[in-house]
């Protein structure tokens, strides 16, 4: 079995998507950054986000768990929480 | 109450033989083709590998980054032919009522690019994972939005979708609009961005796409003996329409009057022309009718080098004109620019209103060896200065969509 990965790494994928998607530095992007408030995501950039988070962590990610999600640590969590779940199975 | 009059007062375009007014007309005039071997997608297998394909064109040049990174390639055609054509008119939005100002464009495919790569994506990935930007990315009428949105321009805002013949429906409806006292100012014209791996292939499916691979710049070759299919090019074509009144107050370059325009329907198949060319006929009969013009000094044909199409066309001409067709100079600039379906109609609305400012006829190009069956005045190889009060262009599209627009001098 693979090591798990651990959540800098998590962090710095999230991040850099982000920085991709924003037109920002990675380095600007905090953990408690809020995606509306502090960096600007609008709803229909939230979609954009989320795919591209599904594409590069390869999961789906549902409409309710969406909604819990207001800041870069929240996503990074969710991300936690659902690469144990599955590499457990 | 008399009709209100409808003058263009910009261009703008991009074209395999030009990026800009400038450099396309004067490919056009001098018989330039911009045809190539195609390299934007693996033709390896394909009978046909040439289109006119753009080479050199920086969306980002003509909007912002941001904007040219989000938008698919058919979208940039029509925010740079926007922008260029929104310049040359010295149009100053901030003291014009938006909700006044519409726009209204032609495309036959919209975003095929992205809808394409996400296909054979989602297949690699897994096909229940798509890409959210599938739905705005696509979708044709982005094209007339993102200029809405980049202008803030609040009138009609329409894509008009009839193959072939959707960039002079665009023109012909944004003549209406003003006309008809909607709007004052229409953003019209076409676009297209054709060249991806699966269009290209149905097109050669579909036997209609020019083979003279071995001389890609002399394969689209409108009523020579050797046509032997289109060349499917890329590109986009936006003219500013205005009335006329207003855009004399405002001391507005008047580059010509888009005097008359007809559509209509051969009812007749998907793909073939009707063969005796009647709706051809009836369609131009009628923009001039439309127009109070009895005859052309010149006649941009929809010619895409196809054996049926240019004879029937040939045809349509003669049924119109009678004697007079013999007299009437008639160019295919397909054989220049390849043909941009969706934005084909306003390309040739374009070289109609270059070709009254300038006076003077663009050539076609390639034909070497008429086809006994097209026997009109094609000013063949080379352009030549003509007196030219009005000029008309013909689209006709599969699916038997035909438009003719009517443009004058606008004095």
């Amino acid at each position: 079995m693979t090591a798990p990965m651990p959540n800098s790494e998590i962090e710095r994928k999230v991040k850099d998507i982000l920085a991709r998607k924003l037109d920002r530095k990675p380095e600007d992007i905090h953990g408690n950054s809020r995606l509306t408030e502090d960096l600007g995501v609008d709803s229909f950039g939230t979609v954009e986000l989320m795919f591209e988070i599904e594409e590069a962590f390869d999961l789906q990610i549902a409409d309710s768990e969406l909604e819990q999600v207001r800041t870069v640590d929240d996503i990074v969590l969710y991300l936690r929480t659902w690469l144990d779940t599955h590499a457990k199975k | 109450m008399s009709k209100r009059r409808v003058v263009v007062t910009g261009l703008g375009v991009v074209a395999c033989n030009g990026i800009g007014v400038d450099d396309f007309w004067r490919a056009n005039r001098e018989g330039r083709s911009g045809v190539s071997l195609i390299d934007a997608f693996e033709t390896t297998g394909f009978p046909s590998l040439v289109g006119g394909q753009i080479r050199g064109f920086e969306p980002a040049r003509y909007m912002p980054e941001k904007t040219a990174k989000q938008v698919d390639r058919f979208v940039h055609f029509g925010l740079a032919g926007a922008e260029m054509a929104l310049g040359a008119s010295a149009l100053d939005l901030a003291a014009e009522d938006p909700d006044r100002i519409g726009v209204i464009l032609g495309s036959c495919l919209g975003g095929m690019l992205f809808h394409e790569a996400q296909i054979v994506g989602a297949f690699d990935r897994g096909v229940h994972r798509f890409n959210p930007l599938g739905v705005p990315r696509v979708t044709s009428n982005a094209v007339a939005s993102h200029i809405a949105i980049r202008y803030g321009v609040r009138g009609p805002n329409i894509v008009i979708s009839t193959a072939c013949a959707s960039g002079a429906h665009a023109v012909g409806e944004g003549l209406r609009k003003i006309q008809h006292g909607e709007i004052d100012v229409c953003f019209a014209g076409g676009v297209e961005a054709p060249l991806t791996q699966f269009n290209f292939g149905a097109y050669c499916a579909l036997r209609v796409l020019a083979k003279h691979n071995d001389n890609p710049a002399a394969s689209s070759r409108p009523f020579d003996q050797t046509r032997d299919g289109f060349v499917m090019g890329e590109g986009g074509a936006i003219l500013i329409l205005e009335e006329r009144e207003r855009a004399l107050r405002r001391g507005a370059p008047i580059l010509a009057e888009v005097a008359g325009y007809a559509s209509n329907s051969g009812a007749h198949h998907m793909v073939m022309p009707q063969p005796d060319g009647s709706d051809a006929a009836r369609v131009m009969a009628s923009a001039l009718k439309d127009a109070g013009v009895a005859r052309t000094d010149y006649i941009n044909a929809h010619a895409t080098s196809t054996k049926v199409g240019d004879a029937v066309e040939t045809r349509a001409i003669k049924s119109v004109f009678g004697p007079d067709a013999y007299r009437i100079p008639v160019s295919a600039t397909k054989s220049m620019i390849g043909h941009t379906l969706g934005a084909a109609g306003a390309m040739g609305a374009m070289i109609c209103v270059l070709a009254l400012k300038d006076q003077f006829v663009p050539p076609t190009a390639n034909l070497d060896r008429p086809d006994p069956d097209c026997d009109l005045d094609y000013v063949p190889r080379e352009g030549r200065p003509a007196r030219i009060e009005t000029a008309i262009s013909n689209s006709f599209g599969f699916g038997s969509c035909n438009v003719t627009l009517v443009f004058t001098r606008g004095k």
